[in-house]
């Protein structure tokens, strides 16, 4: 029986917020702008119970019970009163969004054999917030399997309505126009890599032990986001030095790392609250080695998280919103603007994408039932191999998606410096005849 | 459980290569390993592959809505200043452009395809416009050029045989001169006397050059021979063409202003003969790649 939970519900005209406008019009083959967060039970899943979880999961939380809308001016989202539908799992993960298909959710509800995932279309929420959509999900599917009643002390609550803040776009209220705007960066590296490509996800899973991670990173005083990022930038830097030969032909390597600006900006909103730092080294001065990419990646880091720089890029993306010449040109107009212009400012900009969900903490009761967390980014056409990670438990899952068919230079580099800095590394994969 | 032996990683239970590298895992007979669970389930259904690329969508778009804008544009005007019957000719102009790269922009990127789309494009177009006074006239000429230059400057890059292509070129050729001639004159009239056997002439010579070319001994054929037997071709049949232009015209037989030509075509000929039978004087000519 469905149960009608009473909360506050949107208004029948959610604008998307400030960085969710640039995902629906240049979603496209190869640029799926898409992400998904799972979790491996210790029992199977039964799908009419997890049907009636996700029923209470849209019940309670109205942001998400949306569909994408294209108006006149603006892509906007309203609320969408269909039932969600349960996807039996496929071989790859975060593909192309099939809209109709999923009944015009943007989340995407999947039921492996003993998983359980959330993909979520990026217009929606960030990692964040589609973390905290599938511990929901989680605690509701437990509590009505009869596995546990676990209560979450972060995140959603199932019991309290949802308020004004979870709807909130706060990059509007932080917007300051006499701030002077972010500034332009070049364009960087990219590796197209060898043989043939396809829209298939294909993913490499790496995964490491914390502790060991834990202790090489603070061995060079970095944090394990950091680490990796760095790791990530070697990669490339021996990648473009084969690739270019001529020292003062080679361009910058930057990374992608979003940040939650959450706890940044003390706010509890649902939607997109992120924005990224771009780190990197430039190759044309010299062969950095591991030590100085680290000290690089710790200092990028550190200006990049600075609350004045972080306005000062909200100052520039919102300005772009606000500008008369783009509220007022119609979508017609817009959308092919958006999906020529989006690679210049933005992918362009970087050699890769490096997103860390951080570590994972469930309740006590919980946490046996659960026994892996992944994560998994959409690649892109410009970039196409990304890393997403997560820690849970004592390991740490790093995830290769790429769109390379036979192409795996990138991941081995990454994985055979993680090998010879001492960290023992367990490789899965979903490609073919692996 | 296995290690790469090339990486140093742990490979997943029942993994036959290593992910990073594809080096087999090779263990030993009395090693039994159990079967390892799929990273996702093992469906295998690839997602679907019908999607264009966000740069292509972004340029199909802007097209569109251009198309969309200029069409509103010009039909809009036209009838406002009372010359709606005029308006045929721009706004199929803007169709047909639209069309054509609509096309391009869905097809897979190559040279064939899109030169095979603009190609029927421009065909369509040529005979649209010919059609806006509801006749067919010189369009025939214009449209009917199309395929012969696909099969010049497109065939050669498709998988079709060489022969093939240089067969349906000659027949595509002579097609196009009976056009011309029924399209100009309403009736034949220099295509027999004149045009066929000219280009008879010429398909005969080059068969026979290019018979003589692969049959000779050595397996490479030297550029040096190929300039000289394709002028010895044009050379002949240009004069060739003389002769029968003068039968037409005058009715006898009679070279009027390509004896210069022929004498040149014989002056080449026994040039080449004399290049692929004395290897003394192939040498003399080519000394310069043994200084080298």
């Amino acid at each position: 029986m469905r149960r009608a939970i009473k909360s506050q519900a949107p208004e029948g005209f959610i604008a998307l917020d400030n960085s969710a406008l640039i995902y629906p019009p240049t979603e496209a083959a190869y640029n799926t702008n898409t992400f998904r967060i799972s979790v491996d039970l210790n029992r199977e899943v039964q799908v009419e119970i997890l049907r009636e979880a996700a029923h209470e999961l849209l019940e309670r939380c109205p942001y998400a019970k949306v569909r994408l809308k294209k108006g006149f001016f603006w892509y906007y989202l309203s609320p969408n009163e269909e039932e969600i539908p349960i996807w039996e799992e496929g071989s790859y993960p975060a593909g192309r969004f099939e809209f109709k298909r999923n009944q015009h959710y943007l989340i995407k509800i999947i039921a492996g054999e003993r998983r359980i995932a959330i993909e979520c279309f990026h217009a929606l929420t960030d990692g964040t917030g589609a973390l905290s959509y599938l511990k929901l999900l989680l605690e509701r599917y437990c509590s009505l399997a009869g596995i546990v009643d676990a209560v979450f002390t972060d995140g959603l609550c199932f019991t309290s309505k949802s308020d004004a803040h979870e709807f909130s776009d706060p990059f509007q209220m932080l917007y300051d126009r006499t701030i002077r705007p972010f500034p332009s960066v070049s364009r960087a590296y990219h590796r197209k890599g060898r043989g043939e490509r396809s829209e298939a996800v294909k993913v490499i899973r790496a995964e490491v032990g914390i502790k060991e991670i834990k202790e090489r990173a603070k061995a060079r005083s970095l944090t394990i986001g950091e680490y990796l990022s760095a790791v990530f930038l070697m990669s490339l830097q021996q990648l473009q030095g084969e690739q270019v030969p001529v020292k003062r032909k080679r361009r910058p390597i930057r990374l992608s790392v979003p940040m939650n600006l959450r706890k940044v900006f003390a706010t509890e909103t649902m939607r997109n609250f992120t924005l990224f730092a771009l780190i990197g080294i430039d190759p044309a001065l010299g062969w950095y080695t591991f030590d100085e990419i680290a000290t690089q990646v710790r200092l990028q880091m550190a200006q990049a998280a600075q609350p004045k720089l972080l306005l000062s890029q909200i100052r520039r993306n919102v300005a772009g919103e606000r500008s008369a010449a783009l509220r007022f040109a119609p979508t017609l107009l817009k959308n092919p603007l958006f999906k020529l212009l989006s690679d210049a400012l933005g992918d362009q900009q970087y050699s890769g994408v490096i997103s860390n969900l951080g570590y994972v903490s469930l309740p006590d009761a919980l946490s046996p039932v659960v026994e892996a967390m992944d994560f998994h980014l959409s690649p892109g056409l410009v970039n196409p191999v990304s890393v997403a990670v997560v820690g849970y438990r004592d390991s740490l899952a790093i995830n290769f998606t790429s769109y390379h068919d036979d192409d795996t230079v990138l991941e081995r580099l990454f994985c055979t410096f993680l090998v010879e800095d001492g960290i023992a590394v367990s490789v899965a994969s979903n490609r073919e005849g692996m | 459980m296995a290690y790469c032996v090339q990486c140093g990683v742990k490979l997943a239970d029942g993994a036959a290569a290593c992910p990073l590298c594809n080096t087999p895992v090779l263990l030993p007979p009395t090693v039994v390993e159990r079967k390892g669970e799929p990273l996702f389930a093992k469906k295998l259904d690839g997602p679907r592959s019908s999607g264009i690329t966000k740069v292509r969508k972004g340029i199909l778009e802007l097209t569109l809505s251009l198309a969309v804008v200029a069409l509103i544009a010009v039909g809009l005007s036209l009838t406002l200043s009372g010359l709606g019957r005029y308006s045929f000719i721009p706004i199929f102009s803007i169709v047909m452009v639209e069309a054509t790269l609509v096309a391009s922009l869905l097809a897979k990127p190559s040279y064939v395809r899109l030169s095979s789309i603009v190609l029927i494009g421009a065909g369509i177009y040529l005979v649209g416009l010919d059609l806006a006074d509801l006749t067919l006239s010189w369009s025939l000429i214009a449209s009917s050029a199309l395929p012969l230059l696909w099969l010049f400057a497109v065939a050669p890059a498709t998988k079709m045989k060489k022969w093939r292509i240089v067969t349906l070129s000659l027949i595509a050729v002579l097609l196009y001169l009976l056009i011309i001639n029924i399209t100009i004159a309403g009736a034949l009239t220099w295509f027999v006397p004149v045009a066929l056997p000219t280009m008879l002439l010429f398909a005969v010579l080059a068969t026979i050059f290019a018979l003589f070319l692969i049959k000779r001994k050595g397996t490479i054929i030297p550029i040096s021979d190929v300039v000289l037997a394709t002028l010895v071709v044009i050379f002949v049949a240009i004069s060739g063409f003389d002769l029968f232009l003068t039968h037409y015209q005058r009715g006898f037989f009679a070279l009027r202003w390509s004896k210069s030509l022929l004498w040149a075509a014989l002056v080449a000929l026994l040039f080449l003969l004399a290049l692929s039978c004395s290897r003394r004087i192939r040498r003399y000519f080519t000394s310069h790649i043994r200084h080298s």
